[in-house]
């Protein structure tokens, strides 16, 4: 059985559906391969209007849960949305060091159950690499970048205040959400106390502040990884499959697993792909002028590391044993949590899905230079006020205590950059192999000296800013067992770069030895900076879909 | 207050870790319904109610009891728990009631709401000092485990949020500095 579209696109998840709609509304016949089942906005979303005790465990995750999905319950998969993560039974892979490998495969991907943050990057981190000499210069600067991210911030919906942080550059935003009281004290403390221009703003959210390409307005319930019924965030189930299938260009394939890309040799050109059929195991292959790759970092550099051929032995466009390199996350699990004592006469009505976010402070100038440690961290958490759990004892008097206010408590977490490092790689296994045939995974990751050093700044500096905002009762932490991956921000494997010597990709994300074939998910990034990378997977993809579609005009591809 | 605040306040309020909670992650392997023939019966659940009672009464707002609390605790002791604290859980029933027979010479289900919320009382009292010294290998408080059941079960129920709180499925707005005074009913 074969197929001809103009372009395939492997994966639906964030960048994926980004791909399949840029491409579908340039006109061409467009064919979505999703390794998992298909889920439809709204029609799919089970528990999205279940109330607390409508979930037989209150969302704690039962035994069978902890057991099936043993590596996702270490992330965030619980009782009301464990059906958007995989069974890592079925999906096994090899962890020659600690590796949380978080996934949901199914159509929407990660797009469903992400944090949703959303921070530009800036000259700052596009010029990381080449002034400190970690891994290779980026092919881009933020100029090349900056039309695209209003671009797709101005059909995503992301509410942000606009704060003119050079490190931090504001976006095309719908309005900001609102700090709540403490948030709003703490924010001004710090303000004054540091003289180093931190800043600790609202966080920059793919929720609807309002209505918005006819999704939306956000209804502040706080249960967005269960599905939306109101569109009120960007995903591609709400956002870029509904417009990419309206075209009419859009054929969409769940249950198709990408084994690999087929090349030409004499074209030096990708043809098309070979899936297995997730279910029927029937092998099937699809041809195509283009091919993105948007399988997730792990899963797109997975089937070009499997793509072999005699023309490509170590993987397709894999002639500067890069691929499978630098694998990079953010590390997390770190910072400072304490109390307020005033500002009794407030409390707090609705569920913000959205914190505070301290941007980037620490060597941006001069000024700020650590000797510790190279690169930077950002800050996410924020403020609440709920029900007063120090309530003692039995009885009547413990139910009215705690119906009652307890005290204002603060929690800040600190997301730091990993530097690209050579050895943080994976591979296929030359033994272990899925439930498909195809091999398995091989991933070896580690923390190593700069982020351990950074850490302890990481704890330090959360405490401190706490403690200007008067905060009492401070509490640090720094858990050593958030493995790499645990983040969710896996990034690298397949970087761009300048040089096909030392790098995967060129600048507009195409294979420097197959240039039909693109990758835009974190596969391609070429540094981590610290803030969350998804807007940033959304604006290059839809530079790469403009760049691939203006080429194939132009017959060079 | 979202899910991952609610065990983080459960295990506050109770003076340790949440007993099964998220922090008891990789791979157990608990027989689903089962420890060791021991199931909960009709009995068991009306007895853990009137426990649950003991805990959160009703006032003028609904108690436990009505919260279904009881079933409740059954099916997180045997979907959620490792064996050994379903083990625990279940003797705790026993000790509970020898515990009350001492106290006041019959068993709990005969003992009037003053006598019930006497010997609870006790048993927390004897679960946090417990807890004060425990080690991290130590077996958990069968106390603490109904203790913690029934907050959570309770304060997730439809009785528990609508009655005491003013809860909303869908806020639709989000004010982050609400007045207050004492009386107010919090959002939810």
């Amino acid at each position: 059985m074969e197929e001809q579209f103009d372009a395939i696109v492997v994966g639906s998840g964030i960048s994926g559906g980004w791909a399949a709609m840029e491409l579908c509304r340039k006109g061409l016949k467009t064919i979505v391969l999703e390794r998992g089942r298909q889920v439809e906005h709204i029609k799919d979303y089970p528990t999205t209007n279940l109330a607390p005790w409508e979930l037989l465990h209150r969302n704690r995750n039962t035994n069978k849960i902890k057991d099936d999905q043993h590596i996702q319950v270490r992330g965030f998969c619980n009782e009301a949305n464990s059906h958007f993560f995989v069974n890592d039974k079925e999906h096994p892979y090899v962890q020659k060091k600690p590796y949380d490998w978080i996934r949901g495969y199914h159509v929407g991907g990660r797009s469903l159950m992400w944090g949703r943050q959303c921070y530009r990057w800036s000259d700052l981190d596009f010029e990381a690499n080449a002034k400190d000499g970690h891994g290779v210069d980026w092919p881009i600067r933020y100029k090349d970048i900056a039309p695209w991210y209003s671009y797709v911030e101005q059909f995503a919906g992301i509410s942000g205040s606009k704060e003119g942080l050079p490190q931090l550059p504001d976006g095309d935003f719908l309005p900001p959400m609102e700090m709540n009281a403490l948030e709003t004290h703490v924010s001004e403390s710090i303000k004054q106390k540091f003289t180093d221009g931190r800043r600790m703003i609202i966080g920059r959210v793919a929720n609807l502040t309002r209505g918005w390409n006819g999704r939306g307005p956000c209804q502040y319930r706080n249960l967005c990884d269960r599905g939306c019924p109101f569109g009120g965030y960007f995903s591609s189930n709400s956002a870029t499959l509904p417009v990419a299938a309206s075209t009419g260009n859009l054929t969409l394939r769940p249950h198709s697993i990408v084994m690999e890309v087929i090349y030409d040799k004499d074209k030096k050109r990708a043809k098309g792909v070979r899936i297995i059929d997730e279910n029927t195991n029937e092998s099937i292959e699809y041809f195509a002028k283009i091919i993105f790759l948007n399988a997730s970092t792990l899963g797109s550099t997975s089937i070009l590391l499997n793509s072999v051929s005699d023309a490509f032995p170590n993987g397709m466009g894999n002639s500067s044993d890069q691929l499978g390199r630098n694998l990079m996350d953010h590390h997390y699990h770190v910072g400072a949590g304490g109390n307020f004592d005033g500002l009794k006469d407030k409390v707090i009505s609705g569920r913000r899905p959205n914190g505070i976010y301290v941007a980037r402070f620490r060597n941006i100038n001069e000024k700020t230079k650590r000797s510790d440690y190279l690169r930077g961290f950002g800050y996410q958490g924020g403020a609440s006020r709920g029900m007063n759990w120090n309530g003692d004892g039995i009885g009547s008097e413990l139910k009215d205590q705690m119906t009652e206010p307890g005290d204002w408590s603060f929690w800040l977490g600190s997301w730091g950059e990993q530097l690209p490092h050579p050895d943080n790689r994976v591979t296929l296994s030359k033994t272990e192999k899925d439930k498909w045939g195809l091999p398995q995974l091989e991933i070896d990751c580690e923390w190593k000296e700069n982020e351990i050093a950074m850490r302890k700044d990481m704890m330090n500096s959360a405490a401190e800013m706490l403690e200007s905002g008067g905060i009492k009762d401070i509490y640090t932490f720094n858990d050593e067992k958030a493995y790499p991956g645990l983040c969710i921000h896996e990034m690298g494997t397949a970087r761009m770069g300048k040089d096909p010597k030392t790098s995967v990709l060129n600048e507009w994300n195409q294979l420097h030895e197959v240039k039909n074939v693109f990758n835009t998910d974190g596969a391609c990034m070429t540094s981590s900076a610290c803030q969350n990378p998804s807007i940033t997977y959304m604006a290059l993809t839809a530079r790469a879909a403009d760049h691939a579609v203006s080429e194939l005009k132009k017959g060079n591809l | 207050m979202d899910r991952r605040e609610l065990l983080k306040m459960v295990a506050l309020a109770t003076g340790g870790v949440v007993i099964g909670g998220d922090f008891f992650l990789a791979g157990c392997k608990t027989k689903d319904a089962e420890i060791g023939g021991a199931v909960f019966s009709n009995n068991d659940i009306v007895f853990l109610n009137e426990v649950a009672e003991t805990i959160i009464p009703k006032t003028t707002t609904a108690g436990a009891k009505e919260a279904e609390v009881g079933k409740f605790m059954t099916v997180m002791v045997n979907d959620c728990y490792e064996e050994a604290d379903q083990k625990i859980f279940h003797d705790g029933m026993k000790k509970l009631d020898e515990a009350c027979n001492k106290m006041h010479g019959h068993s709990f289900m005969k003992a009037e709401p003053a006598h019930r919320k006497e010997l609870l009382t006790s048993l927390d009292k004897e679960a946090k000092e417990y807890m004060k010294t425990k080690k991290k290998e130590d077996p958990n408080h069968y106390f603490l485990m109904m203790k913690q059941l029934t907050l959570l079960g309770y304060f997730t129920s439809k009785p528990g949020l609508e009655q005491n709180f003013n809860y909303k499925q869908v806020p639709g707005k989000f004010d982050g500095a609400v007045p207050y005074k004492k009386g107010d009913k919090l959002f939810a």
